[in-house]
């Protein structure tokens, strides 16, 4: 009997995350966020950023601009790789290489919003200060620990980073629009989130309808699951609506605009104005609730539409279009079956086994974390949903954090990839240097979740550092001695 | 004739590239060998920071990006008038 009734419920569990999924969290969050991801490729000219990269520059500079390619440049792994590849053959050389390969997967801005809006502003902005030391850390050690290899350089000039770029006001305008409007959407603030005024429309049954979906798609809030609203069942309506018309109107976008292309923006603003507002039914009719999200969400729509039709030239609204659309085709695919993946596996795990390894604060549910992400791998952004279930099933946020940090730096494929440019060697090197730091960075963040003070944390990491610092010394010291012991003309 | 490269390791821009050039090598009716290039360290020799690369006659002309048909066209015209 069982086996058959068993399938069932995983599937019906599966497709319930989904659903709760893309009402709740998709839209105000992601969909600007795919947005934002696809100006900054289209928009910032790359060499803004990589002139900092050259041979020539302090290190002083390059190691921060190394970390800020990796988080403006590179969601897409066609700008990771040749930019990894050029920054350690040719410029920087292998540290700032490191950073930026550290950098761009943790903490790109798609994996930054997506982490904040679904997991929590703390734990992305954990990610983004814990990515930020640890990468630019584990670069220096791996320029010192191969810094004998790092000097056979190819012969190439500068010339390649040596390239001026510069980003165009209007652009840069268009970007922070863009930003705001998913500050509007997001922010939970009371600005924002307060209603201003009450519309009622005439719609009866949609309470009826609200009801006949809680049944439908049944959820037990204190397993933290959500429930698909009528509000919700709209919003997956309209997203399927922009799915189809996107894919008319954007994947021939270099034929031209047609007007599938601006019937699927037209719908992107208007999903967005509907996710914004508060939406109550009721017997008598469907009370909407117009809150301040709505009117900060209204304004930006209008100012983007605003900049785009006067002040883009055609090739950039067409570049910044296809990007954007570029992203959704390859990631939200992924995120829709990882998703479902997350709520079958929910349906399996038993909450106390994800307590006894890592609902606490300790080495070992840390490494726990890390473990899991290393031999697991998952497409771009899948991470967060997954780290969102064993939230819920009770992991604690520091080897949650832990975890985090792990899973997108490490995958085999990536790996794979790395070694054929650096070699073997120090490919593993640089997993086990992400595996240590990364457990560490769970261990500190958990602390300070539980209650350690501000400079208590500091300390540790201060600690910690120094005795890096003072080994890496130690190694260099040593090192020197030998090479000044070899006579000059072996 | 033209040789002309499509550099990138098969990402959704390299082959929308490849797709341009091959009708823009159709439309204007020209003889013209159009290769991909995926291995990195061909790649890295054309010296670019970003894929998809574009290489006429051995010669860079754009890179990160795709270019328009029209830049195509030009970049097409330019090298057969050097020719």
């Amino acid at each position: 009997m069982n086996i058959l009734s068993f399938l069932t419920d995983l599937l019906y569990s599966g497709l319930g995350n989904l659903a709760s999924y893309l009402a709740a969290h998709v839209l105000l969050c992601l969909l600007p966020a795919f947005y934002i991801a696809g100006a900054m490729t289209a928009l910032i000219p790359k060499e803004t950023v990589t002139r900092f990269l050259g041979r020539n520059t302090p290190k002083l500079i390059s190691y921060p601009a190394a970390a800020l390619a990796g988080s403006l440049l590179a969601v897409c792994s066609c700008t990771i790789v040749p930019l990894f590849a050029g920054i350690y053959k040719k410029g920087a050389g292998l540290g700032p290489a490191i950073t930026f390969l550290f950098f761009a997967p943790a903490a790109n801005i798609l994996a930054l919003i997506y982490t904040g809006g679904v997991i929590g502003i703390d734990l992305a902005i954990a990610r983004l200060i814990l990515s930020l030391a640890f990468g630019i850390g584990i670069g220096i050690i791996m320029a010192l620990i191969f810094r004998n290899e790092d000097v056979e350089h190819d012969k190439a000039t500068d010339a390649m980073f040596a390239a001026q770029g510069k980003m165009r006001c209007v652009a840069l305008i268009f970007l922070l629009v863009l930003v705001s409007l998913l500050l509007s959407g997001t922010l939970k603030v009371g600005l924002l989130t307060d209603t201003y005024a009450t519309l009622t429309v005439p719609i009866s049954g949609m309470d009826k309808f609200q009801g006949f979906l809680y049944n439908l798609i049944p959820y037990d809030s204190t397993k933290g699951e959500e429930g698909v609203t009528a509000q919700g069942a709209i919003l997956i309506a309209l997203l399927v609506l922009i799915g189809i018309t996107s894919w008319k109107g954007m994947e021939n976008i270099f034929d031209g605009f047609n007007i599938w292309t601006w019937t699927s923006l037209s719908l992107v603003a208007l999903t967005l104005l509907i996710a914004a507002v508060g939406m109550s039914p009721r017997s008598v009719g469907l009370d909407i609730l117009i809150n301040g999200k709505f009117f900060g969400v209204l304004t930006a729509l209008v100012i983007l539409g605003w900049i785009l039709k006067t002040k883009l030239t055609e090739d950039e609204t067409r570049d910044f279009l296809w990007e954007s659309w570029k992203f959704v085709k390859q990631i939200f695919p992924l995120l829709v079956v990882g998703v479902f993946a997350v709520g079958v596996i929910r349906a399996l795990i038993k909450p106390e086994w994800i307590e006894t390894l890592a609902g606490q604060n300790t080495l070992l549910g840390n490494l726990a974390g890390v473990v899991f992400g290393v031999f697991m791998y998952f497409p771009t952004l899948v991470e967060v949903p997954i780290a969102q279930m064993f939230l819920s099933l009770g992991m604690h946020r520091g080897p949650l954090l832990a975890y985090l940090m792990a899973d997108p730096e490490l995958s085999l494929q990536s790996i794979l990839i790395i070694s054929t440019i650096i070699g073997k060697l120090k490919s593993w090197t640089y997993v086990a240097w992400v595996a240590l730091f990364s457990t560490l960075a769970g261990l500190i963040y958990g602390a300070w979740v539980d209650g350690a003070s501000i400079g208590l944390v500091s300390l540790y990491l201060i600690v910690f550092l120094a005795l890096l610092s003072a080994l890496l010394w130690f190694v260099n010291h040593r090192n020197e001695q030998k090479s000044a012991s070899v006579p000059a003309d072996c | 004739m033209l040789t002309i490269k499509v550099l990138g390791s098969g990402c959704a821009n390299c082959k929308r590239l490849e797709q341009i050039a091959h009708k823009v090598v159709e439309d204007m009716s020209m003889q013209a060998e159009i290769i991909k290039v995926t291995d990195y360290n061909d790649i890295m020799a054309y010296n670019i920071l970003s894929t998809p690369g574009l290489v006429v006659n051995e010669k860079l002309v754009s890179a990160g990006r795709i270019p328009s048909e029209a830049e195509i066209t030009t970049f097409l015209t330019n090298a057969l008038m050097a020719e």
